[in-house]
């Protein structure tokens, strides 16, 4: 990316050379640029422009009144007249609550699930006991991140329709004066928890096997036991793929809408995820609102975003371990 | 303190229907306070037995005892035992301070304070009092293997294992830190168990040196006793740089013979052999005299086929045919100067020479000291 600016300059490279000012050193550089690697970087442009295309389409469009989106072409900037903050306003209005709710099971489901996944790990890899027993744990945790939503909606709407009602068992909460839809919320954490443990495992594990096996010897000889030994060696030295997880989970459960239609259901409910809302916004008898869709889009994004930006730094280092 | 007891400890890894014995009914006891130097070529199970004192490897057979207790089934966080590790195993994400406090955190009841003062003391012996609030990734190596030994000491345990704690240091540093080991043990009187594969190390360290080999212990001596009365052919020919040199030979009357010379032995050396039909006579480089020339019993002609000066010394390498192979190995002055190609008289003296069986590779007689000054061992 360093050398991008290069590349820009690159076609009037006559007017750089008339250049009286510009340095003679940037000139000799441009000139040393050989086909191949101009080529190679228009290629890259060329493919940034594809990628970021369908970002600006919908920035744009969400900037737009519904007569500019009907009148400039999708990708064309609002022109003075068509440039409203209206959309934003009415999307952020009607997602703000869905966004505490999504924030209300998505936090702690992602926390819960790395937490245990890293557990798991660790009682997978450092601890020490007999491989013959552990192959076949392993197993099971792999084959559980390959069990496809679709397949348990029955079952899990089941489970929490017949087996485990909430909304019954715990009387005593929705008597304190919180909607009985928020069981949706705990039946959501609940799942997601379940669902998110093998992938989070899995990902532990494979960081926990790089770990100094006698770095673990020697915290053991220091007299730490097993569970000291995670909870001061192992789990701070897990902070890079804890990002990792973190950023994983929870856009993975942020995003989620199989679930959430079929423990919470409702847009309407108090307990309605984000999704839930967004995937009703801006469909109407009178046609999509476009702008609004977008602008509601962007919006429900944001906390991903936030998340990667926060571990950005974590992140790249536990993916490159 | 204590005394540490071995008794016929061995270790067997199961592998399917591989038996492989890593450690063969091993028995030693080191006392209160003793530097033991465990060596041996990698593989002979030296590791693993340091490994099942420590706790980190299931005994298969056999008992370890700690100070009369035997402790075959405490765990390793109960043992009270210290260890050093080769790649000295810090943790990174604390500093040399919380690496150092770790284990009196958590293997005693120790106030904050007295731990902070404990580890300040050893810091200040060590000299790394101004590295405590450095992570051990800011360290050199040398730093970093005196944060591991400070480890160690700072909990003041029972027993001190070592494994190979200073074969990650560049030589200098290393000898540096040989002597200073040697010291440091000594003021501390922590029993020692040091496991290394280096015999420079293993000769001037340690108050006693157990020799071992194929998961089986060779022998248990002081340095000088292992290098001068070893107990068998791979002891003869471990301990000691260049090795020993060795000639398979026949027994014929009171005559050694051999593919490259016959030995003639007196009555008294002739007795230790008794009726073992094949021997290996075996000689020190520094025992082989080189002598202008000569006609004795023991004297025989060679050619000068190498010779690797070392400053102090010279190493030749002889050949007892023009243009063969090297056959005999000596060490002599390093002022004085051969050529290659210059023929000589190599005397084998028989008062240096050792007798070993050689199927069974036991000694049968070892050189004499008698009379001897320099008791030194070469290494």
């Amino acid at each position: 990316m360093k050398d991008q600016p290069d590349d820009t300059k690159d076609q009037p490279d006559d007017a750089s050379n008339r250049d009286t000012i510009g340095s003679g050193g940037f000139v000799s550089r441009l000139r040393s640029l050989d086909r191949g690697r101009v080529g190679l970087y228009l290629a890259l442009l060329a493919m940034v422009g594809f990628y970021l295309t369908p970002i600006e389409t919908g920035l744009v469009t969400s900037l737009k009144t519904n007569q500019a989106v009907i009148e400039t072409a999708p990708y064309a900037p609002p022109g003075p007249s068509g440039f409203t903050l209206e959309k934003w306003q009415t999307a952020i209005d009607q997602l703000l609550r869905g966004m505490g709710n999504s924030m209300l099971y998505a936090v702690p489901a992602t926390a819960i699930s790395a937490f245990f996944g890293s557990l798991a790990a660790y009682g997978l890899t450092v601890a020490d006991w007999s491989k013959r027993y552990k192959a076949p744990l392993l197993a099971l945790f792999v084959a559980g991140i390959f069990i496809p939503y679709q397949a348990v909606l029955v079952p899990l709407s089941q489970f929490w329709g017949q087996y485990v009602q909430l909304g019954q068992n715990l009387g005593f909460v929705w008597a304190l004066g919180i909607d009985n839809d928020y069981a949706g919320i705990i039946e959501l954490v609940t799942t997601h928890v379940a669902y998110g443990i093998p992938i989070c495992t899995i990902l532990f594990r494979s960081y926990y096997k790089t770990l100094s096996t006698e770095m673990i010897e020697s915290a053991r000889l220091d007299g730490a036991s097993l569970r000291r030994v995670y909870r001061r060696i192992v789990l701070p030295l897990s902070t890079p793929m804890f990002a990792v997880v973190l950023i994983y989970q929870f856009t993975q459960i942020w995003n989620d809408l199989l679930f959430t239609l079929v423990l919470v259901a409702t847009e309407s409910s108090p307990a309605a995820p984000v999704v839930l809302i967004l995937a009703g916004l801006g469909t109407g008898m009178e046609g999509t609102d476009f702008p609004l869709r977008m602008a509601g889009a962007f919006f429900t994004a944001l906390p991903t975003l936030a998340v990667y930006i926060a571990f950005g730094e974590e992140f790249a280092e536990g993916v490159t371990t | 303190m204590a005394t540490l007891e071995l008794d016929t400890v061995t270790k067997v890894y199961q592998e399917s229907d591989d038996r492989i014995v890593a450690v063969d009914g091993i028995s030693l006891s080191i006392d209160d306070g003793e530097f033991l130097v465990v060596v041996g070529p990698s593989g002979c199970g030296k590791s693993t037995m340091l490994r099942m004192v420590a706790g980190l490897e299931s005994i298969t057979d056999g008992v370890i005892r700690l100070d009369g207790q035997v402790i075959n089934n405490v765990k390793s966080q109960d043992r009270d035992i210290a260890m050093v590790f080769q790649s000295y195993a810090l943790y990174p994400h604390m500093t040399v301070e919380g690496n150092m406090s770790f284990g009196l955190e958590e293997s005693t009841d120790m106030p904050d304070s007295e731990i902070a003062s404990r580890v300040g003391d050893t810091a200040e012996m060590l000299d790394i009092a101004e590295l405590l609030n450095r992570k051990p990734g800011e360290l050199s190596g040398g730093q970093q293997q005196r944060v591991a030994l400070g480890r160690a000491i700072v909990r003041d345990p029972k027993v001190f294992l070592m494994d190979e704690p200073l074969s990650n240091l560049d030589a200098k540093l290393r000898s540096q830190m040989r002597t200073e080991l040697q010291r440091l043990q000594e003021e501390l009187g922590v029993t020692t168990v040091y496991v290394t594969h280096d015999q420079t190390e293993a000769m001037t360290m340690g108050d006693r040196i157990a020799i071992l080999n194929d998961g089986e212990l060779q022998q248990v001596a002081t340095p000088l006793e292992a290098y001068h009365e070893p107990a068998n052919l791979f002891v003869a020919g471990f301990i000691g740089e260049p090795s020993m040199n060795f000639f398979e030979m026949e027994v014929q009357g009171d005559r050694l013979s051999g593919d490259l010379f016959d030995y003639r032995l007196s009555e008294e050396a002739r007795e230790t052999v008794n009726d073992v039909t094949h021997v290996t006579l075996g000689i020190r480089p520094e025992d082989v005299e080189i002598v202008a020339d000569g006609s004795g019993d023991h004297d025989f002609n060679a050619v000068v086929d190498v010779v690797e000066p070392m400053g102090n010394e010279n190493n030749v390498y002889l050949s007892f045919e023009a243009d063969g192979e090297t056959d005999l190995v000596a060490t002599i002055d390093g002022m004085r100067s051969l050529d290659a190609g210059q023929p000589v008289v190599a005397r084998l003296p028989e008062s240096a020479i050792h007798l070993f069986d050689t199927e069974s590779g036991t000694v049968l007689k070892n050189r004499s000291l008698d009379g001897r000054e320099e008791t030194e061992p070469r290494v």
